[in-house]
């Protein structure tokens, strides 16, 4: 996975694919995501082409620490496989999740 | 019912006697001849009426009883539409309903309930991955730690060579000093002696250490798979699901389409088949209007009886009648189509006999065709 950091600490973009592989690279983006000081946390995972359960897993895990900080985690622009895999998991139901 | 052709018959002329040239000499003869042409005619006709009284009372007591026969199977028609009725609404709620476990489920519902196992399998892949991954850093962290011991074990045997490397220095300097030197032989020795049991306990941490590192990376490598699970099938699933709960939804529209339309008609066969009961009960007031044709007859039979009778008292001569003349009645039996009418007609009306009317009806019912002659 790649991913990009849109102007402030609060707002990244990934692209290619979120496995478990990509865990270690996660840990660092969640914890420069959990140091900014805006209360949206936006992911932009229009990009992103898959993303398996580990994936999801390590989202899941970002929403918990950012509602502990009282923060809103944003996923924003899936589709494909992983708008398939949102809609499978009723992510809606858990993010705000945003076109 | 039978559709017969309706011939148009010649009229049946009578046989009397032509009127006389000269009516002034032969009156009373011509007279006489006429009044027994008459008496004839009143003999025929009473015979006629009662053949016609017996064919009429007859012909009804075999409609009432075909009616009878009929009102019985139309009623059995009607139960059995309307048990039919009733059979079609049942396939609907059979055809809506699953009996499974003691408990009944709508099959429109039964797309939702899979969903919903669906639903609950994926919710528990995704916390048993949000887990695995939480234990997956959690690892990672002790990894941090275990490498920081890792950094304290090189330390140490930097530490410990050092050591050594002085109690080394420190027995060759002793050795120089000679006796003045034993002493701190004594000490360099006790030192190179705790240097190699540091040595053998930094080795002995080492072993430790490797297992634990082992052990972390097995444990890493057990998350991963737990938490990296392929939900490709589960999409699948998802999607068949989908497909699936819309076609339950498109058959359950169809079925209640056929079933509304079924039951629809077989309301109507119900109320046809009411109604030709119904129309088959108005079958007594053909009987009482039958019934009122032979009363009729039979007083017709009575006055003309009472005309014969005030003519004999008249005219006792009369009673010794000549036979009648049977050309009309022979013209008419040859337009009678039914041999069976015309033999009791030939045995009442022209040999005088009554005959004996033959239980039809308890014989035999216009199914078996055969007995019934159309022609």
């Amino acid at each position: 996975m790649r991913f990009e950091f849109n102007g402030n600490d609060a707002n990244v973009s990934f692209s290619g694919d979120l496995t478990f592989a990509d865990h270690m690279m996660f840990r660092e983006i969640a914890d420069r995501l959990r140091a900014s000081t805006d209360k949206t946390i936006v992911i932009d995972v229009a990009n992103l082409d898959f993303i398996d359960s580990a994936g999801l897993g390590m989202l899941l895990i970002a929403r918990e620490e950012a509602r502990k900080l009282n923060r809103t985690l944003v996923l924003r622009g899936a589709k494909g496989q992983v708008g398939r895999m949102f809609g499978l998991t009723k992510f809606d139901t858990l993010f705000s999740v945003e076109a | 019912m039978f559709a017969l052709s309706k011939k148009r018959l010649a009229p049946v002329e009578m046989a009397l006697p032509p009127p006389e040239a000269e009516p002034c000499e032969t009156a009373a003869g011509g007279h006489d001849a006429l009044l027994r042409s008459w008496m004839s005619l009143a003999e025929m006709q009473q015979r006629v009426i009662k053949v016609l009284a017996a064919e009429i009372t007859q012909t009804s007591g075999f409609v009432e009883t075909e009616a009878d026969d009929l009102s019985q199977k139309f009623q059995t028609l009607a139960i059995s539409a309307q048990q039919q009725t009733e059979r079609v609404q049942s396939l609907t709620s059979l055809a809506q309903t699953v009996e499974f476990e003691d408990q009944s489920f709508a099959v429109r519902d039964i797309g939702s309930l899979l969903e919903q196992t669906l639903t609950d399998v994926v919710a528990k892949i995704l916390l048993l991955s949000k887990d695995s991954m939480s234990m997956v850093y959690a690892l990672d962290a002790l990894g941090i730690n275990v490498k920081r011991v890792d950094d304290c074990m090189v330390r140490l045997e930097q530490i410990n060579r050092t050591t050594n490397m002085l109690a080394l220095n420190a027995r060759i300097e002793a050795e120089r000093a000679g006796a003045a030197g034993n002493a701190f032989r004594v000490v360099a020795n006790e030192v190179r002696e705790l240097s190699k049991s540091t040595d053998s306990l930094a080795a002995t941490m080492n072993a430790e250490l490797k297992l634990v590192r082992e052990g972390l990376a097995s444990g890493q490598e057990t998350l991963r798979r737990v938490a990296t699970i392929d939900m490709s099938d589960n999409i699948l699933a998802k999607d068949r699901l989908d497909l699936l709960i819309s076609a339950l939804a498109t058959r359950s529209a169809l079925l209640k389409i056929t079933v509304d339309s079924a039951i629809t008609e077989a309301e109507i066969i119900s109320g046809v088949v009411d109604g030709m009961v119904t129309g088959i009960q108005f079958q007594d007031r053909t009987k009482q209007r039958l019934e009122h044709v032979v009363d009729t007859l039979h007083v017709l039979d009575e006055a003309v009886q009472e005309v014969k009778s005030s003519t004999l008292m008249v005219a006792p001569e009369l009673s010794e009648l000549e036979p009648a003349d049977m050309e009309w009645v022979k013209k008419l039996l040859d337009r009678y189509t039914m041999s069976e009418v015309r033999e009791r007609f030939i045995a009442q009306v022209i040999d005088g006999h009554a005959t004996q009317m033959p239980e039809q009806a308890a014989e035999s019912g216009p199914t078996q065709g055969g007995s019934v002659e159309l022609f």
